[in-house]
């Protein structure tokens, strides 16, 4: 594998990985900006609509029987949070040339598409062209209004939106349904415009073989640009309450669920991902074993951290009548660790489990272009075993600290509504 | 043993299988470059198989649904210890999954991959049920139950396949029912395992950063050979037509969502496969979002880009079920069936047929891509009777005609169920 990372302009980072394993090359463009309640909407239409059409293409049919035709290469474009900032990205990939049955030259064809799609799109005289705007507009509506069908996960980002209140992480990428009301195919461009002059871009190129003509292609489209310096903060760590805020809300579900958001003011992100992982992020940590094993009160139980927000949040599916039961056990078991009473095995176990993720990062197009890019946001460009070399050398005096270092924020609860009565 | 090696010749990619001497096969996929493995070791035992004998058996045994997944989860108690805790000294990543007709038990890592396989093919071949255990699992898995029920995808599923199906077990809830899973007991436990997990019911992939020999060496120390007991798991007879043309629930969701699906003659082997691809590429044909019909309910808002279908079949069920969020899905299976009555005058467009097909290739050839995609790849074309590699030949095969009579002969309006789930956010 040679992993090399150029500046394509101000701001603008290309980083080339190239491992002959693969059989499809990958480009992914990310643009990187403050999340901001005012903008989330207009920012998610502007990048949706760079892969319904272009200049060229002028209709999703267009571009879509375009991209069957070369063997079903993909172009998708979205938007994530990431603490206080919102990633926007146009992403592809194509099958390597070397298995095209009729010869063609997919990567140039493709360089061409993304290109066209991001540099040349489907707009004019300050407006994205109506049609388009008018599909993605409602299509991101439509994915505000179900993010109620994943209740996991909209436990989880309620209960965000309560622990970061007041921070830009209490916002979602996608804006909500009344501000997505308000874009225009005029808001949108203009957005899109900002996104194209301002935003930190960084591009992953994952792939076979070396190609030049990619690096170069970029670097000729983004310098027709006028591009300011601006740059954005991607750790924030969220102020901790003076006392826990207990939210709870209900909803016609049949099983409840649970979200403590616990902060912490300590930058031992190594410690922290270590305590994190024998605390509740393997099926033999804390939780797993006690919660669910011994109690039998969930099916799933599991704690993650969120180094850019100084967080860390447990979430579980638990009976209505059961939350205390479980509420305790997990302050419980996070004492526990407070209290320096986990084994040497715990330790080596979720040393090793950590080992393993790392070791397979390289094993798919998109873990390399995660692993680098999150090490950029870092501002630590290391290669997985030199992280590891850093997890290894966590004391167990440590860990004691992290876990002592947290602080309950705040607690959710999705409350099952036919249990009240 | 000999060890038969399969290969694609459209990309040169190769595996090899071993018919081992304790009845096990074994497929084993080398893969240069990459630094992860990961094994599955399964059977062909999942929800669908409520009612099976052995040849030693009078009669035939019918057990409460949902019981293939209990036993998944009980296997992971050993007797000394929980099964986690011997992955935890590798590193691996371990799991299983239950599905209709079969039960997985995996782990990925790329590390000590010969010690967690040890663990794998151990534990999967020594079960340990007693009453306190099981009740213990009941509480986890009516938790699992209940979650499941509040997730309107696969409510929505579940409910198109009763209005398809009157008899057959693909109706039932992969989990069972809170009430079923409490007939469950040890001595059902054992009557199931004892009879579905004989490794001549059984099958081992495993792919990436491995040696061919040194897993055949730990096949040779852990693999207990087994008695071929004949085996045969029994179905109702099912009728063709459908049970019921539509069905609605209500949950918290934002737009309904739908299940829209077409039940279609069941059939087995490579004639599966082969019919599998013909409806695939049509029903990719119909949902491209180049076509007319995917166009024209775009365009005035009736569906968004969650449209889509899929081929869903196993041993005595076969449909094609079309998906989405629509605020008026109704009007999406009008569409549907205008749609087929088109295709049924005037044949598919030749072009568009290439397209599909050549896009279609491309989701084959990215399926080799990655460590776990070809494990599955291997363990699940065995389970269908078929060899990993066949679906690429098959496809290049695969003409518009093939396409054309699929839809011709099974896509018809009184074949065609609907189930949406619907509501309003609280």
């Amino acid at each position: 594998m040679k992993y090399n990372r150029t500046e394509l302009g101000d701001n603008i980072g290309f980083s080339a990985i190239i491992d002959e394993k693969f059989k499809t090359n990958s480009l992914l463009i990310r643009f990187i900006t403050g999340l901001d309640s005012k903008n989330a909407a207009d920012n998610a239409v502007g990048m949706g609509i760079l892969t319904n059409s272009s200049s060229r293409y002028k209709t999703l049919a267009q571009l879509n029987e375009k991209l069957s035709s070369l063997y079903g290469a993909s172009l998708s474009s979205g938007a994530r949070k990431r603490g206080d900032v919102q990633v926007l990205h146009v992403s592809s990939s194509w099958i390597n040339n070397k298995y095209a049955i009729d010869g063609e030259d997919i990567t140039s064809e493709m360089l061409g598409i993304i290109c066209g799609c991001i540099f040349s799109p489907n707009a004019s005289e300050g407006s994205f062209d109506n049609e388009s705007f008018r599909i993605v507009q409602k299509e991101l509506m439509d994915k505000i209004e179900a993010e109620i069908n994943n209740k996991r996960g909209y436990a989880l980002s309620r209960a965000a939106e309560f622990a970061f209140s007041g921070e830009p992480a209490e916002n979602s990428c996608y804006g909500t349904k009344e501000t997505a009301g308000k874009v225009t195919a005029q808001s949108s461009y203009q957005a899109y415009k900002n996104i194209l002059e301002n935003a930190q871009v960084e591009i992953f190129y994952v792939a076979p073989e070396d190609n030049s003509d990619v690096e170069k292609r970029l670097k000729k489209e983004f310098s027709a640009i006028s591009r300011s310096h601006s740059s954005v903060k991607f750790c924030a760590p969220s102020k901790i309450k003076e006392e826990a805020l207990r939210i709870s809300e209900e909803f016609d579900v049949r099983q409840s669920k649970m979200v403590l958001v616990f902060k912490t003011e300590s930058d031992d992100c190594h410690a922290i991902r270590l305590l994190s992982t024998i605390f509740g992020e393997t099926p033999v940590s804390k939780l797993f074993m006690n919660v669910r094993e011994k109690m039998s009160l969930c099916y799933y139980c599991a704690s993650r951290v969120l180094f850019a927000k100084g967080s860390m949040s447990v979430d579980c599916g638990v009976e209505r009548d059961n939350i205390e039961k479980a509420e305790k056990e997990i302050l419980h078991q996070l004492d526990e660790i407070r209290s320096g009473n986990f084994s040497d095995e715990e330790l080596s176990s979720a040393l090793m489990s950590i080992d393993n993720t790392l070791t397979a990062v390289g094993d798919t197009p998109s873990s390399y272009s995660s692993w680098y890019f999150e090490r950029f946001c870092e501002n630590n460009i290391v290669t997985p075993e030199q992280q590891f070399e850093a997890y290894k050398a966590v004391t167990r005096e440590r860990i004691i600290n992290a876990a002592k270092s947290l602080t309950l924020d705040t607690v959710y609860l999705m409350l099952n509504k036919e249990v009240q009565n | 043993m000999e060890k038969n090696i399969l290969t694609s010749s459209r990309t040169g990619d190769k595996c090899i299988h071993v018919k081992h001497s304790s009845g096990l096969d074994v497929y084993i996929c080398e893969m240069k470059g990459f630094s992860s493995v990961e094994a599955l070791f399964g059977t062909k035992y999942g929800s669908i198989n409520t009612r099976f004998r052995t040849s030693g058996d009078a009669d035939y045994t019918e057990v409460p649904e949902g019981i293939a997944h209990f036993l998944e989860h009980k296997l992971f108690e050993n007797e000394d210890c929980d099964v986690f805790e011997l992955y935890a000294k590798t590193g691996a990543n371990a799991n299983a999954f239950t599905s209709f007709d079969k039960t997985c038990y995996l782990f990925s890592c790329s590390k000590n991959y010969q010690d967690s396989l040890k663990i794998l093919l151990d534990f999967v071949q020594k079960p340990y049920f007693t009453k306190e255990s099981v009740n213990k699992e009941q509480g986890i898995i009516g938790q699992e139950i209940q979650m499941t029920n509040d997730n309107p995808e696969w409510r929505v599923f579940f409910n198109l396949l009763r209005c398809l199906y009157h008899n057959h077990p693909v109706k039932i809830d992969i989990a069972g029912t809170i009430e079923s899973i409490a007939q469950i007991d040890a001595d059902l436990l054992y009557k199931c395992y004892n009879t579905f997990y004989n490794l001549n019911n059984m099958v081992l992939a495993i792919a990436g950063n491995i040696s061919t020999d040194e897993v055949l060496e730990i096949c040779d120390q852990c693999l207990k050979p087994c008695e071929d007991k004949g085996l045969e798991s029994v179905f109702p007879d099912e009728p063709s037509e459908i049970v019921q043309p539509e069905i609605r629930e209500t949950q918290p969701v934002g737009t309904p969502i739908f299940n829209i699906g077409y039940k279609c003659a069941p059939c087995s082997g490579r004639e599966r496969l082969k019919k599998s691809m013909a409806a695939s590429v049509a029903a990719g044909i119909i949902t491209d979002a180049s076509s007319d019909m995917y166009q024209r309910l775009l365009n005035s808002g009736i569906i968004n880009s969650t449209f889509g279908a899929e081929v869903f079949c196993g041993d005595g069920y076969f449909s094609v079920i079309f998906s989405g969020e629509s605020a008026a899905p109704e009007k999406v299976r009008d569409a549907l069936a205008e749609e087929m009555e088109k295709i049924i005058k005037g044949g598919l467009e030749e072009k568009d047929f290439q397209r599909i097909k050549k896009s279609t290739y491309g989701i084959l050839i990215r399926e080799l891509n990655n460590v776990e995609s070809v494990a599955n790849l291997m363990i699940n074309a065995h389970m269908d009777g078929v060899k990993p590699y066949d679906a690429i030949e098959i496809l290049s095969d695969l003409t518009s005609s093939d396409c054309t009579s699929f839809i011709r002969d099974e896509l018809s309006a009184d074949k065609l169920a609907m189930s949406v789930v619907e509501g309003a956010v609280q």
